[in-house]
């Protein structure tokens, strides 16, 4: 694997092969270096990977059905829609994966952030303050929401969540129509260029790929960021924490932290990733109902993301993101010989996969991936329940 | 000098008094034991000092500080440890992650904002870990998962999470139940050893009484909840009401 790792760096530094080497070669015998390596690992194999995912997923693809007849390309906004539930579930994975919460409710936070990055449109159409003013709120509305469940653990918290989250569902329903134009959905949110309207959204950036938009770079450099801060979490004593406190919550209040601090911390980080996603929701969709951002079927749906990526590690559920978007999107469009037409049946798909998954790779698609590896490897770093000790674990 | 004192402590389970108006001290570099048949309120005494019960009356008092209303993790934080009677570590963690997690504790407090600092850059964690691994001679399975270890290992590894947080006073439930006889000799020593170290001030709870008489200072003897004997082993060992409490006041 640390052959790949050493491919990726000098593909992507230019001119930088020399220092590259310099700097493995120089720091090989540290461990501290050895983890910083492994820091940058994660967010250049992301950056290596976000730069072909749509040509893969949209031109490859796409060409691949022409070839057998079945349209199984994705459209060109696709790829922006699951990095945004990409940024979303690897926040959510902080909580469930590592703190072992399992949160019923973020579609509370999903959905407020893209309501209030919808209504701060209305005043200041920019895409980077609507992204930030969608994630204040969802912060602010995730510390008394978290500061309640946290004080009960297992079915009840999950209870409690899901309750906070449909009370704000029904409220923006009804009695908040006044901001969410209820049940017609809060339309004609429309982002302006990035850079004081300079750059649209819309524009492309490679004249023969149409599915490489602004947009597109936009998504994909606030996932890099979210890479980046997911990374440092599980690298700070938080990602000892957190995983301590989803094994034994006891042992960790014994040995003098607050369990409920750092519980409660861990909820806050998930729902500002949730919040920036709904922000970057609203942009992306320019339109939001109750139903698509504050049902708890959206709050499930990160749940079933998250875990058919994969809980071990940070970006597997990135790989949930994408099957489920790719099956409620693309494969619900597919029209299939003696079956007909997909249509809403794509649940029914998503569910086998997902049932299939859970079965035969317990730990998810990215686990999957990572046994893989390990075996093509000679059945080393199989030990890795962690992405970064996976990926960067053995240096030869 | 007293290091940690207790004053009427009581506790009450609705009409059950499980521990009626306990005082005692623990002085300063001593091993204190508690001994009592089973039901004496011994575990609901070490509960009541760490703050995971909280006590119907009395107090706690610890290094002059009064401690009694504080949560566990304050009462770890002023200096006052446990180690499990069961093993309790974090088993698909690494030896080494599970210490590590005390030693950070007690070197950066109960909470912080440091969620974009990076662990490695923790010297002072490091170096807590390494030496309490050494010291349970557990460093050689420092990268091992913690559920892998044998039994009498994972126990040892309790005790070095219970150290890494730096106590003043240990409190020790148990640390042989459930041991071979080897695997008890060997954690007999260690706790001999640690104390002579880290110059360590122990209140062990435990059953076998050879292990009691071998190395506690003064025992303190619990039934049903009250205090009935409190000194030196020999003095504990001539008590009637001991005797008493521990045969059944039967005739021999």
């Amino acid at each position: 694997m640390s052959g790949d790792r050493s491919g990726d760096a000098t593909d992507v530094v230019p001119d930088g092969g020399t220092v590259t080497e310099e700097t493995a070669g120089g720091s090989g015998g540290s461990a501290l270096a050895g983890l910083r390596e492994r820091d940058d690992f994660v967010v250049v194999a992301m950056a290596a990977a976000l730069v072909v995912f749509p040509f893969l997923l949209i031109d490859i693809l796409g060409a691949v059905g022409d070839v057998i007849g079945i349209s199984i390309g994705g459209y060109s906004g696709l790829p922006s829609l699951v990095l945004i539930y990409g940024i979303i579930v690897i926040g959510f994975n902080l909580l469930l994966g590592y703190t072992g919460l399992l949160s019923f409710g973020h579609a509370a936070f999903f959905g407020s952030a893209a309501y209030a990055a919808g209504l701060f449109s209305q005043v200041v159409p920019s895409p980077i303050l609507m992204v930030i003013a969608g994630t204040i709120v969802a912060t602010l509305l995730a510390w008394p929401i978290g500061f309640v469940s946290i004080r009960r653990s297992g079915v009840y918290f999950a209870v409690l969540t899901l309750t906070f989250g449909q009370a704000l569902y029904f409220y923006a329903l009804g009695p908040g129509s006044w901001l969410t134009n209820g049940d017609n959905g809060f339309s004609g949110i429309e982002a302006d260029g990035l850079f004081v309207g300079a750059v649209p959204l819309d524009a492309q950036l490679i004249p023969v790929f149409d599915s490489y938009t602004v947009m597109y770079a936009f998504t994909a450099v606030v996932m890099l960021i979210a890479v980046w801060v997911g990374n440092r979490i599980i690298n700070s004593p938080y990602g000892l924490i957190f995983e301590a406190l989803g094994e034994n919550e006891e042992r960790v209040e014994f040995v003098g932290l607050n369990v409920f601090r750092y519980k409660l911390m861990a909820f806050i980080i998930s729902a500002v990733f949730a919040g920036v996603g709904g922000a970057m929701f609203a942009i992306h969709e320019q339109y939001i109902h109750p139903t698509t951002g504050l049902y708890w079927i959206q709050s499930g749906d990160f749940v079933i993301m998250t875990v058919l990526g994969g809980t071990g590690s940070l970006v597997g559920p990135v790989f949930g993101a994408l099957v489920f978007e790719y099956v409620a999107n693309v494969i619900s469009g597919v029209s299939l010989p003696m079956i007909g037409s997909i249509g809403s049946m794509w649940r029914f798909v998503l569910g086998a996969v997902f049932v299939f998954i859970v079965w035969v790779f317990p730990r998810g698609i990215y686990g999957a991936f990572s046994d893989l590896a390990a075996m093509l490897n000679g059945g080393s770093g199989g030990d890795g329940d962690k992405p970064a000790a996976a990926d960067g674990g053995e240096r030869e | 000098m007293s290091l940690l004192r207790t004053d009427g402590l009581t506790k009450q389970f609705g009409g059950l008094v499980a521990v009626d108006e306990v005082s005692f001290e623990v002085d300063s570099g001593e091993t204190r034991a508690v001994i009592g048949p089973n039901g004496a309120g011994k575990s609901t005494l070490i509960n009541c000092i760490t703050g995971a019960l909280e006590p119907t009356a009395g107090t706690v008092e610890f290094d002059g500080q009064d401690i009694t209303a504080l949560e566990p993790h304050e009462t770890v934080q002023a200096g006052v440890s446990k180690s499990f009677q069961t093993a309790s570590i974090f088993p698909e963690m690494t030896v080494r992650e599970n210490v590590e997690i005390a030693a950070l504790a007690s070197e950066h407090g109960s909470f912080s904002f440091d969620f974009l600092k990076r662990l490695s850059g923790f010297g002072a964690v490091h170096d807590i870990t390494d030496r309490m691994l050494e010291s349970v001679e557990l460093l050689g399975d420092a990268d091992v998962e913690a559920a892998s270890l044998p039994y009498g290992d994972k126990r040892r590894l309790e005790i070095a999470i219970a150290l890494a947080s730096e106590p003043e006073l240990l409190l020790m439930d148990e640390p042989t139940a459930g041991m071979s006889p080897d695997e008890t000799a060997a954690t007999v020593d260690l706790v001999e050893q640690l104390q002579e170290d880290l110059d360590l001030t122990i209140l062990i709870v435990e059953h076998d009484m050879e292990i009691i008489f071998r190395i506690a200072d003064r025992i303190l003897v619990l039934n049903r909840g009250q205090v009935i004997a409190d000194g030196t082993p020999e003095q504990v060992q001539e008590s009637d009401e001991v005797q008493e409490a521990y045969l059944g006041g039967v005739e021999l």
